[in-house]
């Protein structure tokens, strides 16, 4: 009976993209539309040291001159720059002493979404049970991060990017805009010029972070975009995971979502990194609204044996737009890419990763599952390059695309720069809609249709599931589920 | 802007570059500043072809000029085609085939030249219902040439072409493939080969437009890099929306024989049907280890064991050539390339 209910309610939650609501809280907003002056706004409004507000304001200028790039498999009309807010924020005080200072309403907003902000609500749960220190976005800013202090004992530093330029410059401005220059591109400029907030990670050297690190990024207001930055240095020998999650509300109007991510990892250190991505797809009938999600993350491997894992599971935003890379420097240093990208109705993605092989030795592996269903388009778009120097470089790259219904479209574009004759690369690529015998099979033992293509559409993305952390890879298997909804039939 | 509209016209800044993405590992535009003059026209002795004991209509374009080839319906033909360069001058060329239907030729193309000419070929080949076509390119440039070919390939139902490319690079040479496939279970192969040395460069781009359902493509390139020379691979398969069953395979692997070799390639699908069986697979490396210890280990020179090993990855390709006579020109072509 247990079964049946779940399965009722599961059905009643798939009805709609279920993070769609709106939170009504009074929120400070900077005046719409972006110029020198925003940029000057969104610094002071940080008490940001003036260094800070110089980064940003030659950015900004960098910005001016740069075009937007056209080049991505996906169309969507242009996008008007000044009509849209760079700074939302909750009116009451971010920053605070306890959670009893935020807005109760933000706070509701976090449990409706399943994020426990409550360190005790974390430590209620089972004993034994994972935990995990969240750091939670709410538009333009960091509300609350919790376990700090039992961070802050192992000496790892978990904290919102605008608190991080306050106690720690220094290892802001040794790091911040050396993995991503900022003027790497259109959007990551952009980014550079308004970021608002983000996270801020420094492991210390020979530290395993003793719990998961996380994240949760919501878009509420209308008409506003979200900038944020996070920047994560693994010390020699540190470890540490972290996770990332989104949702905005449903909303007509498109809403863009322009994040830089620099990973930093020295001697021996290693950062898995996680993202599932459920910002809001538009309607899937007309395609009207929905989040454009234009991100740049990349991870610099700067020390020898150093290792990044990018780990990400793509079900939302109208457009995707991101390539999670690793610049394998260091010797003996490797990257992984693992990624599920699922786009239904008229959702488009081009997503991808850069390996880039500098040093000896290095290896790096791609596992990438594309699905594509209704009348959406996914590209696979990846780089893996070796310098002549990167002798004994090493790549594997595997990229399965699957096809649900007729009007679908899914692209594989793998680049393959192979410069030296000591560097071995493979890549395969396949594209096939779901078996008809496996349907049949699966369907043959009383399973719906729906049900069926759920099952064997985990199993297509079982590698890469397989890779997530526990508590993420429970949410993302069910958003596989949510995101195929009314695909076929 | 097309090279040949750029040679033409003698507009350099016409040229592709590596801003445009189709040409990014072949940069014309930062290569050539200025159009060299016209190519005179050339009366001299031009020898021989590699495939002039094969065929029974022979043609021959030196610096420029334009030729057809039309079979009838049901005709047979083999056809030598030369296209030489003489001189470092530019020009384009024109090739139009036209094969009626249910027609059979096997079509012996080869590119040749002394200098530093800048060159371009267009080729626009049709074949109707039931026709079937084997084309064989064997591009022997200079090391100073920059020689570009195009062809522009439509097909009928029911049709069967196949291609293999050889190509021992130029200063920048790109050998250009552009099939309009139309399904109905017509069959197509294109093939590649390519073995660079010294500074060379030889790029290989097909695309492939699958427009309607039932149709098939296999293709397989393969290429052997050394010195500093640079093999370039873009392949692109495109099944349209409702092109179902379409069944296209697609394979490039690469050896790179030295230190400052390089390879880059770019295999793209590109696939608006649900109801089809696409794969691509694509390796860059050196020669097996394991493979050579083994041959040198019973007494073989590491020279002589490398062009073994380099002769039988080659030869997969080679072998898929039909036309035996064909055939043995391009062995015997890939074999004194590898010797060495």
């Amino acid at each position: 009976m247990a079964a049946v209910t779940q399965t009722v309610e599961h059905v009643a939650s798939l009805e709609k993209y279920k993070h769609g609501f709106v939170t009504d809280i009074e929120q400070d907003f900077a005046p719409k539309g972006l110029s020198a002056d925003i940029v000057r706004f969104i610094s002071a409004k940080k008490n940001e040291p003036e260094w800070m507000l110089e980064w940003r304001l030659g950015a900004f200028e960098r910005w001016l001159a740069m075009e937007e790039p056209d080049w991505a498999k996906v169309s969507f009309p242009r996008i008007d720059y000044q009509d849209s807010y760079y700074y939302a924020a909750p009116s009451k005080k971010a920053g605070l002493a306890s959670l009893d200072e935020v807005d109760p309403d933000i706070l509701e907003t976090y449990k409706k979404l399943g994020i426990p902000l409550r360190e005790q609500e974390v430590l209620a749960g089972v004993m034994g049970a994972p935990r995990y220190a969240v750091d939670a976005v709410f538009d333009s800013v960091s509300v609350v991060t919790t376990f700090k202090k039992e961070l802050a004992e192992v000496g790892v530093i978990f904290c919102s990017m605008s608190e991080a330029i306050r106690e720690h410059p220094e290892l802001v401005k040794q790091y911040l805009g050396t993995v991503v220059p900022v003027s790497d591109n259109y959007f990551a400029c952009l980014n550079a010029a308004v970021f608002s907030d983000g996270s801020f990670v420094y492991v210390p050297p020979g530290v395993r972070c003793p719990m998961e690190l996380s994240t949760y990024f919501r878009i509420n207001a209308e008409n506003s975009g979200q900038f944020e930055r996070t920047l994560i240095i693994a010390d020699k020998g540190a470890y540490v995971s972290y996770l990332e999650g989104c949702t905005a509300p449903m909303r007509d109007e498109n809403q863009l979502h322009a994040a830089v991510v620099e990973l930093v990892t020295l001697d021996d250190a290693e950062i898995k990194y996680s993202t599932v991505q459920n910002w809001y797809p538009g309607d899937p009938e007309t395609g009207k609204g929905g989040i454009y999600n234009f991100v740049t993350k990349r991870a610099d491997c700067r020390g020898d044996r150093s290792k990044v894992s990018w780990t990400q599971v793509e079900t939302g935003s109208s457009i995707t737009w991101k390539y999670p890379s690793c610049v394998l420097r260091g010797d003996g240093s490797s990257g992984e890419f693992y990624s599920i990208a699922i786009t239904n109705g008229r959702q488009q993605a081009d997503t991808g990763t850069k390996m880039i092989h500098l040093g000896k030795d290095t290896r790096s592996r791609i596992i990438s599952k594309g699905i594509s269903a209704g009348k959406s388009s996914n590209t696979y778009r990846g780089l893996v390059s070796a310098h002549p120097k990167a002798t004994g470089a090493r790549n594997f790259t595997q990229c399965d695309s699957l096809l649900i219904g007729k009007h679908s479209a899914a692209h594989t574009v793998p680049y393959i720069e192979a410069r030296n004759g000591h560097a071995k690369f493979e890549h395969e690529a396949t594209t096939t809609r779901l078996s008809e015998d496996q349907l049949f099979y699966v369907m043959q033992r009383g399973l719906s249709q729906e049900e069926a293509v759920q099952l064997l559409v985990n199993g297509f993305v079982k590698d890469v599931l397989q890779e997530l952390p526990m508590e993420f890879a429970v949410e993302a298997q069910k958003l596989v589920a949510i995101s195929l909804e009314g695909s076929v039939g | 802007m097309s090279v040949a509209a750029a040679i033409n016209t003698r507009d350099a800044s016409a040229l592709p570059g590596k801003r445009d993405e189709d040409w990014r590992w072949t940069d014309l535009r930062g290569l050539i500043r200025a159009i060299p003059d016209p190519s005179e026209p050339f009366a001299g002795d031009v020898g021989r072809g590699p495939f002039d004991g094969l065929a029974e209509d022979r043609r021959v374009l030196v610096n420029g000029g334009e030729t057809r080839i039309d079979v009838a319906a049901g005709q047979k033909a083999v056809v030598a085609l030369r296209v030489l360069a003489r001189g470092a001058g530019s020009h384009a060329t024109m090739v139009a085939v036209t094969l009626g239907p249910n027609a059979r030729v096997r079509l012996l193309e080869s590119y040749e030249s002394d200098g530093g000419s800048v060159s371009q070929t267009t080729l626009s080949i049709t074949l109707a219902d039931g026709a079937v076509l084997e084309r064989v390119v064997l591009a022997q440039d200079h090391e100073h040439a920059v020689s570009v070919s195009q062809a522009e390939v439509r097909l009928a139902p029911r049709a069967d072409y196949a291609q293999t490319v050889a190509a021992s690079g130029a200063r920048r040479q790109r050998l250009e493939t552009r099939v309009t496939h139309p399904g109905g279970h017509a069959v197509l192969r294109l093939d590649g080969v390519y073995l660079l040395a010294g500074k060379r460069h030889s790029d290989q781009t097909t695309v492939v437009t699958h427009q309607n359902i039932d149709g098939t493509t296999a293709q397989l390139t393969k290429g052997v890099v050394r010195d500093q020379a640079r093999g370039v691979f873009q392949g692109r398969i495109v099944v349209a929306e409702g092109a179902d069953r379409t069944d296209a395979r697609m394979g490039h692997h690469a050896l790179i024989l030295s230190d400052r070799a390089e390879v880059d390639a770019k295999p793209e699908l590109e696939i608006y049907a649900d109801d089809v069986s696409c794969a691509h697979g694509n390796t860059v490396g050196a020669l097996d280890e394991d493979a050579l210890f083994y041959a040198r280990q019973r007494g073989m020179p590491a020279g002589v064991a490398t062009a073994m090993l380099t002769e039988a990855f080659i030869g997969e390709v080679i072998d898929r050539i039909s036309f035996e006579g064909a055939r043995d020109v391009v062995r015997a072509w890939a074999a004194e390339r590898l010797g060495g």
